[in-house]
């Protein structure tokens, strides 16, 4: 904003300051969401509590990263848009419900309606 | 030799919309004009039912037939944000990108050292994994047969959503096959003189003399012939050029009939043409303001005025109100119902150039007060803080009954993902 005072123009004493001002720090920029591949998303349910995932967390997730065995990805699973852990066993990818023990396990396979839409890569929660 | 390509995404507002709702991804989705009219974008689902371009919505959508179809009210936020993500995967690998449409984007695919269809596959395939948005490309030689050759992608499933019209040979075949009618930059009513003349393909108008040509569609024609041929006339232009002057009309979402509701109307278009004006650094110097009645409505009387003046190079809000509703009120005429109204702003010229002799405001107090505007719209949201000239209720504003969240522009509206 122009004409705000950030530590630079004082009326007085110049201020030793002037030359090194930086402006408050941009968490757009240190989340990268400026990158065509950033989408921010908000998570419902307490599913991944486990994961340190909670219900109104805002997660940014990437589109172009490659999905690896352990990590949380967003997934398209019919009609349903969600987030879950994906996991690499017996050759094949699998989505597991982060439920614990008795995980449930499904097939990831494009062709049948489930494929990884992006790989979750920062959490923000705005209130603690 | 230059070699062009075109990128163009399929029924790019129905796929923007299908991003965000995995349930509609193979429903026919349909995405109307402004104030909910006519359908401008259809997925291949809708198009098969029938639907077409133009098609009015209220005439339509009681059709049993078409129960299925998925209804949305444009969403431009969304729209242009998946652009940009589009310009933004396709400038990471091609040196020049052009964004020729919001949907479509020219690129320089000159001397690159890869093997042209296997690269642009996988732009293709980069598109859609980033951007998800699904894509055709073409190229050859020049923009106008780039572009054929997208249409030819489009067109022909069998090609797998690429067409390469680099090599003369495969030109020549396409171009005995395709109507005149299918090339960029030759419209309805030239290919129906071109017709008139005995030339029906692409390959007939190439081979024609070029004198006749120009002759016959002057140098526009002479300039499309010559591209055909493979010789490139119109080059990249990687920026837009600069506005020559700037618009802000709308169709009322009801007839307007009342002094307040169009006051408020236009005051709001003003707000509008001024916001676009500071997000380019740019200063108005002359305004005009129409109002018009609906001219398909027969059975009501018609009316439609305009009034122009020249202003103080400005761009701020409050100053292009007071001028907006001084115009307005010479052109108001009680007694009619208005259908539509604009602000239009000329004379643009970059912000700080022009300091008037005589100026009557205080500019760098305007500015300030405009940048703080601009802060708090840009940071909750256009028209968090507006004159309230605009108007508290706004009943006049565009019907968007079907208005889906902007997705990536919104804190607020952004994808839920349920936790499994």
């Amino acid at each position: 904003m122009s004409g705000a005072y950030a530590g630079d123009r004082t009326t007085g004493f110049a201020s030793p300051a002037s030359d090194s001002t930086e402006g408050p720090i941009d968490l757009s920029e240190a989340l990268d969401l400026h990158r065509p591949n950033r989408y921010p998303v908000r998570v419902v349910g307490d599913a991944l509590a486990a994961r340190g995932i909670l219900h109104g967390d805002i997660l940014i997730v990437d589109t172009a990263a490659r999905p690896q065995s352990g990590c949380v990805v967003v997934a398209r699973w019919q009609d349903q848009t969600i987030v879950c852990e994906i996991t690499r066993q017996r050759g094949a990818w699998w989505l597991r419900s982060g439920k614990g023990q008795d995980a449930q396990m499904h097939p990831l396979d494009p062709a049948h309606d489930s494929e990884v839409w992006a790989v979750v890569a920062a959490l923000v929660r705005m209130k603690i | 030799m230059p070699i062009y390509g075109l990128i163009d995404a399929n029924s790019f507002y129905c796929s923007c919309q299908r991003v965000f709702e995995a349930r509609i991804r193979t429903a026919p989705v349909v995405v109307l004009s402004n104030n909910d009219g006519c359908a401008i974008a259809r997925t291949k689902e809708a198009k098969q039912l029938g639907i077409k371009m133009g098609d009015a919505w209220h005439l339509i959508r009681q059709r049993p037939d078409l129960k299925g179809v998925q209804w949305y009210s444009s969403n431009y936020p969304l729209y242009a944000d998946m652009s940009r993500r589009m310009y933004q995967v396709l400038e990471s690998r091609v040196p020049r990108v052009e964004p020729y449409s919001i949907d479509e984007m020219f690129l320089d695919l000159s001397g690159l050292p890869y093997d042209l269809p296997a690269f642009c596959r996988e732009l293709r395939d980069e598109v859609r994994a980033v951007a998800k948005i699904p894509t055709c490309i073409g190229w050859g030689p020049t923009k106008t047969i780039a572009k054929l050759a997208n249409g030819i992608a489009k067109d022909r499933p069998e090609l797998d959503g690429v067409c390469d019209l680099s090599r003369e040979a495969d030109r020549q075949a396409y171009f005995r096959e395709l109507s005149i009618g299918e090339v960029w930059g030759i419209g309805r009513r030239t290919a129906e003189k071109l017709q008139r003349a005995g030339i029906q393909t692409i390959a007939d108008f190439v081979a024609m003399d070029s004198r006749a040509a120009r002759s016959m569609l002057t140098v526009v024609g002479a300039r499309v012939q010559a591209e055909l041929r493979g010789q490139s006339c119109l080059p990249l232009s990687e920026v837009a050029a600069p506005r020559q002057g700037l618009a802000c009309t709308r169709t009322f979402g009801r007839l307007v009939d009342n002094w307040t509701d169009l006051r408020e109307a236009v005051s709001h278009y003003a707000t509008t043409a001024a916001e676009k004006l500071r997000a380019e650094g740019m200063t108005a110097s002359f305004m005009t303001v129409f109002i018009q009645t609906n001219p398909h409505q027969k059975d009501t009387s018609w009316y439609a005025n305009q009034q122009s003046c020249g202003i103080e190079p400005t761009s701020d809000t409050l100053v292009l109100i007071t001028e907006a509703l001084r115009l307005l009120r010479r052109i108001w005429k009680p007694g009619y119902r208005y259908f539509k109204a604009g602000v239009m702003l000329d004379g643009l010229c970059p912000a700080g150039m022009q300091t008037g002799l005589f100026q009557t405001r205080d500019p760098v107090k305007s500015s300030r007060l405009m940048d703080a505007l601009d802060a708090v719209n840009g940071r909750y949201g256009r028209g968090t803080v507006r004159p309230l000239s605009n108007g508290l209720d706004r009943t006049w504003r565009a019907r968007q009954a079907m208005l889906s969240p902007a997705y990536t522009t919104r804190l607020q509206d952004i994808m839920e993902v349920k936790a499994w």
